[in-house]
């Protein structure tokens, strides 16, 4: 599936930031091709949040640029970001629960005539619009009028991301998806990735603690620890083993079993 | 596509209990049941003792003046529900609406009454030190609508500052507007009491009075602008070549309508007379019988059967009469102060009156004029309110903004602008209920509105608003403020109670709404 010759969507260049004394990114650099998913991994702390708060624009490097398509973007909002097609689905998806899936499918971006607040909302139009998008990446709903209260956490991680992609989304950031769901409905949103994946130009930036998840799906790999790059590659370049030692932020599993059976 | 299939059946998982499910979590039905349940109490509490009927309808609180009265406390306490209850639903809170209504009211009465000015403060060093005001503007007689205009800038400018403390400071909005209660309340009596200054006492009353009934100003054809009863006191001489100059349709029309009420007047004299004349008989024939007086009882029977009075014979048409009912039907000068403090749906009363004759007190005359204008105003706002938490856009951020603030943050929702326009739309509401008030009545008072703010709360609590925010409809707050309002109503007919009682009953239903509503809520919610 990897597109290798196709330039990269996003690039970072060296991205530094640094919380007073702290330093939370040390240079990073990254390359993300269009239909690929690109698994980000590393243990707490590592950077992974800072890094996708950076690329989604909720604070600035503190040195390094981002390229997009080959130009240089400066974010100063998450509004800048998400106008530039990076699209962010965090962990808490952004939803409200009591409401409708076609009202959070809309929110803050409603169709409604005349183009003010208080023009009326399309409802039709946006239902429409809403299960279409929705059917696209797998998952019909019965009632675009249902709470996302009363849908399961799969589908609510599907509404988000297929919220995320109408609206522009050419690179989507998925924050730990699987992290707080049960067996059957992480399987759920993996396909529901792989079908992002598979319409082609999208690129996919995935989060996870779970290496079994990031190697059933992902194209590429990137290995954060400390705040750097310790590791990255294809799938193909990476043997199982190394992924987990990589995961761990290179401490050696094998060390880890010799140190409990000898409690 | 056979995994298609596998999450079709996940998503119908809800769809077979869509129906009756969907009809019980709404949260409007709880609310809706207690209405209806009150309507009847006031219904079957209200018939008086002596007829015997299954009709609700033929209760004292569904006759004319009954559903006048029952519509204006409901009206108005629907006005500031819907202030407080949009707000509520975007997750804060406002206390300062009872004061608000306080304040807006001393604010119009004190601007019809005395005029408004801008005075700058300077320190003079002329004469000794002192403080002289430099005066930028003086208007002596100000028009009620720029009086609810100028109104408006002080109530809404201070919704909006207490709104802009929330956002910006994260404080509750609860010690926020509790600050707002206090302060608007202490400034409403200390300004009033400063106006009403007088050299013999040391301060004033905390009332305005004296606001001409500007509601009812006529402008009559040759003697200019004046009341309605400045002008039926006119010299009767006057009033007769005022009836004689009318053309002669207005004349019959008015000599048909004036000939009815009299004959029902005289009417419902003699059936009064008569029911006065009998009763001491049948008393007396009571005691009759009591005491085995074959011969009295058959002589008082007689009586009772034979007795009759002569009908009152009903009066005559004047021309002053007429001229009067003409003076009735001139439209106001003040179209604003009649679109707050007059009543609507005149003509509608007055077809009940005559030839429908329901509208009709036990003296024969018209019972109720038509409803207050308030009933309108509050069907106004609750439409526009309606169609904007439901269908617009704004209304999808309204709801978001209290259901999830860091989601609707994240989707770029301006949420600090809605909570803000939301403060705003409160004091809107607070000062369009004081404008009311005060062209009905045309006095204002600092206490007005003394918890006002928590009656709203209550209401749009029944209606099914969960404090949390997020959750609730515009039924509902329409339902809670019919609930609050025949409440008070329906225990006021119940013989033999305590009319307070409807406090301890609504206190239940809050606590059983507040229950309920956050049932739903977790229904809704699911499982997370």
């Amino acid at each position: 599936m990897t597109q290798s010759g196709l330039p990269p969507l996003i690039k970072t260049n060296n991205l530094v930031k640094k919380f007073g004394s702290f330093t939370a990114l040390n240079g990073v650099n990254l390359e993300i091709h269009p239909g690929e998913v690109h698994a980000l991994l590393g243990d707490n702390g590592a950077g992974k949040s800072t890094l996708i708060k950076i690329l989604s624009g909720v604070f600035p490097a503190t040195s390094g640029e981002i390229e997009i398509e080959g130009k240089p973007v400066n974010f100063t909002s998450p509004r800048d970001a998400s106008d530039a097609g990076i699209g962010t689905v965090y962990q808490d998806l952004a939803l409200n629960a009591l409401t409708s899936v076609t009202r959070n499918f809309f929110l803050g971006r409603e169709i409604t005539s005349f183009n003010s607040p208080f023009g009326l909302m399309k409802m039709k139009e946006m239902d429409r619009i809403a299960s279409e998008e929705m059917a696209k990446i797998g998952i019909n709903i019965a009632d675009p009028e249902q709470a996302v209260g009363t849908m399961s956490g799969g589908q609510r991680q599907t509404l988000a991301i297929a919220r995320a992609i109408y609206f522009g989304a050419k690179v989507l950031i998925l924050d730990e998806p699987t992290s707080a769901l049960g067996q059957k409905q992480q399987m759920e949103v993996l396909k529901t990735i792989k079908r992002v994946q598979k319409l082609g130009d999208i690129a996919i930036i995935l989060i996870t603690h779970n290496e079994i998840h990031a190697r059933l799906i992902a194209d590429r790999f990137t290995f954060l620890s400390l705040g750097e790059v310790i590791g990255s590659g294809t799938a193909e370049d990476l043997a199982g083993d190394d992924i987990k030692t990589l995961m761990a932020g290179g401490a050696e599993i094998g060390d880890l079993t010799k140190e409990l059976e000898s409690i | 596509m056979s995994d298609s299939t596998e999450v079709r059946q996940e998503a119908d998982r809800h769809a077979p209990k869509r129906h009756i499910w969907t009809m019980f979590a709404r949260p409007e039905i709880g609310p809706i049941g207690v209405m209806i349940l009150l309507f009847g109490m006031l219904g079957y509490f209200s018939i008086p003792a002596a007829e015997s009927t299954w009709n609700p309808f033929a209760g004292e609180g569904f006759n004319a003046l009954g559903i006048r009265n029952n519509l204006r406390v409901i009206s108005q306490l629907g006005i500031i529900a819907l202030g407080a209850g949009l707000l509520i639903i975007a997750g804060e809170f406002d206390l300062s609406i009872g004061s608000m209504i306080g304040f807006a009211g001393a604010c119009m009465a004190m601007i019809l009454r005395w005029g408004f000015a801008i005075l700058i403060p300077y320190i003079s060093f002329e004469g000794g030190i002192h403080i002289e005001y430099f005066t930028v503007l003086s208007v002596d007689h100000v028009t009620p609508i720029w009086a609810i205009f100028i109104t408006m800038c002080f109530t809404l400018t201070f919704g909006w500052i207490q709104g802009f403390i929330v956002v910006r400071s994260g404080l509750p909005s609860f010690i926020v507007t509790l600050g707002g209660l206090f302060f608007l309340r202490g400034l409403t009596e200390v300004s009033l009491r400063a106006f009403n200054h007088r050299p013999d006492q040391s301060a004033g009353s905390t009332t305005v009075t004296e606001i001409p009934d500007l509601k009812n100003i006529i402008d009559l054809p040759e003697y200019g602008e004046l009341s309605r009863l400045d002008a039926k006191s006119l010299p009767e001489a006057d009033l007769v070549s005022m009836a004689q100059t009318l053309p002669s349709d207005t004349i019959a029309t008015l000599t048909e309508r004036l000939a009815y009420t009299y004959n029902r007047v005289a009417e419902a004299k003699t059936a009064i007379m008569e029911a006065k004349g009998v009763k001491p008989l049948e008393k007396a024939l009571e005691n009759a019988v009591q005491s085995g007086n074959e011969y009295m009882v058959n002589a008082i029977q007689d009586k009772i059967e034979n007795f009759s009075i002569t009908p009152v014979v009903p009066k005559n048409v004047s021309d002053v009469d007429v001229a009067r009912a003409y003076i009735d039907t001139l439209p106001t000068v003040n179209k604003v102060a009649d679109f707050f403090g007059g009543n609507i749906l005149e003509a509608l009363f007055d077809w009940l009156y005559f030839p429908i004759d329901w509208n009709t007190n036990n003296f024969g005359n018209q019972f109720a004029p038509g409803l207050y204008s308030c009933v309108m105003i509050w069907v106004i706002l609750s439409i526009f309110c309606y169609i904007v938490l439901s269908r617009t856009q704004a209304g999808n951020w309204i709801y978001s903004t209290g259901g999830n603030l860091s989601a609707a943050q994240a989707n770029g929702v301006p949420t600090n602008k809605v909570k803000i326009s939301l403060f705003v739309f409160s004091a809107f509401c607070a000062t369009i209920f004081a404008a009311c008030q005060v062209f009905e009545v045309n006095t204002s008072d600092a206490a007005k509105g003394n918890l006002k703010e928590l009656e709203a709360i209550a209401a749009a609590v029944i209606g099914g608003l969960v404090m949390t925010g997020g959750f609730g409809t515009v039924l509902g707050i329409i339902v809670g403020a019919f609930i609050f309002g025949l409440a008070r109503e329906a225990f006021f007919y119940i013989p033999g109670i305590d009319g307070s009682f409807y406090r301890v009953f609504l206190g239940l239903v809050i606590i059983a709404s507040a229950l309920l509503n956050e049932n739903i809520r977790k229904r809704i919610m699911g499982n997370i």
